[in-house]
C-alpha cells in the first residue's frame, strides 16, 4: 500500500500535467512541511524543480511546490499526475494512487501521525481505497 | 440585496426547502440567506457542513410565534458563495460577514442561536454589537481557547482528517464531512439518511465547494500559538461579563461536544442562563429534535416579552 518513492525527473515528453490535489497550508502541523523539505532537499533546491515520485499504479506524479511570502518555503503543494498528453485519468486509479502517497507522506512525517491512525480515519469516511481492517 | 423567487435545489429536495431565497453582498461574498415572517428578529446560525437546512423544521414554528426569522448561509456553505482559497477564510472575517447581513438589515432586538461554528461567529457578533442584540440560544459549540475537548486534540480521527493534503483529500476529495461525518453525528440515522442526508451533500457537490469543511477544523485553536488563540480568549473574557439573556440547549447524546462538559462551562461563564436543557441529538441535534428546540426557545422569548426583557 506504500509502495510510493522519489524518482528523478521523468520524461515529459508526449505528457502532461494533470491536476490531482492541493495543499494551501502545508504547515498547519509543521511536521508535514519538514518531511517535504528533508525528502526532496528543498532547503538547497527552493523553487528550481518539482519532486516527482512513483505511484502503486506504475504513474508518476509531480508535486508542485509552492512559495507565499511571509511564510516559510514551501507553503503549499499541488499534486500531479503525469499522464499521456491526450488521455484521461482513470479516477479510480488516481484515487488509489493518492490514498498511497498520502500514505507514503504519513509515514514520512512519523510520531504522532501513524498509517494505522491514516487507515483507521480512512475505514470510518468509507474511502475505498482505505484497506479492511 | 436581491431575492429570488425561485428555488436553486433539486426538485427532490424543494419540497423540503420552501422559502425564498435572499442574496446579500457581505463583507465582498454573495450571502443566502432566508428571510421569514414579523416580529422581532431571531437568526439562526448554522456551522461546518451545513447550512440553513439544519433549521427547517424549526422556522415555521418561529415564525407562527410571532417572529421574523432569518437564516444566513454561512459564506463557504449552503447557496453562499463559495471562495476557492484557503486563505479566503478567518474567523474574524466570518465575523465581519454576518456583521454585515445584520446592518445591512438594520436588525435589532436580535436573538443568536447559534451552533457549531455558528458559535464562535456569531457570539463575537454580539459581544461586539450589544445594542443590537437582545438575546442568546447556545447549542453545541464552545467560546474558549484551547483545546475545546479532548475530542479535538487526538490524532484519530480529528486532526488526522484535516491534516495537510489529507484534508483536500479525505473532506475535499470524498466529502468525508457532509456525507458520513453529519451521519454518524445524529441520533436518527436512518432517518436521516432518508430524509436529509442528501440536502447537504447536493450543495457541496465538488472538491473545491467542499474548502470550508477542512478549513474550519483547522481554525480550532489546540495551543496558545493557534490564529484564533486571542479570539477565543476575547470572546471568553467578554462573555464572562455579559448579562444578555441566554438559553442553553445540548444533544443529551453529543459524544464530541459532551453535555456536561460544554453545557456545563457555557453555564459557568454566564450563570445568569436558562438550562442546560437536554433533547435526543448528537452534535446535529436539530437533526433529532427541532420542534422541541424551537419550543423551548419561543417559550424563553415568550418569557422574556412578558418580563420586558428580563431573564
Amino acid at each position: 500500500m506504500t509502495e510510493v518513492a522519489p524518482i528523478k525527473t521523468p520524461s515529459l515528453e508526449g505528457k502532461r500535467l494533470s491536476f490531482a490535489l492541493a495543499e494551501d497550508r502545508l504547515a498547519h502541523y509543521p511536521e508535514f512541511r519538514d518531511f517535504f523539505v528533508r525528502t526532496f532537499d528543498l532547503d538547497r533546491k527552493g523553487l528550481s524543480e518539482p519532486g516527482y515520485v512513483r505511484a502503486p499504479s506504475g504513474n508518476a506524479y509531480a508535486l508542485i511546490f509552492i512559495g507565499r511570502s511571509g511564510t516559510p518555503f514551501p507553503s503549499g503543494l499541488e499534486i500531479y499526475a503525469v499522464v499521456d498528453a491526450f488521455e484521461p485519468i482513470d479516477g479510480d486509479v488516481l484515487d488509489r494512487d493518492l490514498w498511497s502517497i498520502l500514505r507514503w507522506m504519513i509515514g514520512g512525517v512519523g510520531v504522532p501521525w501513524t498509517v494505522e491512525d491514516f487507515d483507521r480515519t480512512g475505514r470510518l469516511y468509507r474511502v475505498p481505497a482505505a484497506p479492511s481492517g | 440585496m436581491t431575492a429570488q423567487s425561485e428555488s436553486v435545489l433539486p426538485a427532490t429536495l424543494r419540497d423540503r426547502w420552501l422559502y425564498s431565497p435572499h442574496y446579500a453582498n457581505v463583507n465582498g461574498w454573495r450571502m443566502h440567506y432566508i428571510d421569514e415572517g414579523k416580529g422581532d428578529p431571531v437568526v439562526l446560525l448554522h456551522g461546518n457542513p451545513t447550512w440553513g437546512f439544519l433549521y427547517r423544521d424549526m422556522i415555521g414554528p418561529l415564525v407562527n410565534s410571532g417572529r421574523r426569522v432569518i437564516v444566513p448561509d454561512m459564506i463557504g456553505f449552503g447557496l453562499s458563495e463559495k471562495p476557492t482559497r484557503e486563505q479566503a477564510h478567518c474567523l474574524d472575517g466570518h465575523i465581519a460577514n454576518l456583521t454585515a447581513l445584520m446592518r445591512q438589515l438594520d436588525l435589532k432586538r436580535i436573538t443568536l442561536v447559534c451552533h457549531d461554528w455558528g458559535g464562535p461567529t456569531g457570539l463575537s457578533f454580539a459581544m461586539s454589537n450589544p445594542a443590537r442584540v437582545r438575546a442568546l440560544t447556545i447549542m453545541s459549540t464552545w467560546a474558549w481557547p484551547t483545546p475545546p475537548a479532548e475530542f479535538h486534540t487526538r490524532v484519530f480521527p480529528w486532526r488526522m482528517m484535516h491534516a495537510p493534503l489529507v484534508g483536500p483529500y479525505l473532506l475535499g476529495n470524498h466529502g468525508a464531512l457532509a456525507g458520513r461525518g453529519v451521519y454518524l453525528s445524529v441520533v436518527d440515522r436512518e432517518r436521516f439518511a432518508r430524509a436529509a442526508q442528501a440536502a447537504y451533500e447536493t450543495v457541496l457537490p465538488d472538491p473545491a465547494t467542499r474548502l470550508l469543511t477542512w478549513v474550519w477544523p483547522r481554525w480550532i485553536p489546540l495551543d496558545e500559538n493557534a490564529r484564533a488563540f486571542k479570539r477565543f480568549k476575547w470572546l471568553e473574557q467578554k462573555l464572562s461579563s455579559s448579562k444578555l439573556p441566554t438559553l442553553i440547549i445540548w444533544g443529551r447524546e453529543d459524544e464530541v461536544f459532551d453535555a456536561a462538559t460544554f453545557g456545563g462551562r457555557f453555564k459557568r461563564l454566564l450563570p445568569h442562563a436558562e438550562g442546560p436543557h437536554l433533547v435526543t441529538g448528537r452534535h446535529f441535534l436539530q437533526e433529532d429534535s427541532a420542534p422541541e428546540i424551537a419550543g423551548l426557545i419561543t417559550s424563553f422569548l415568550d418569557r422574556l416579552d412578558v418580563n420586558g426583557g428580563q431573564q
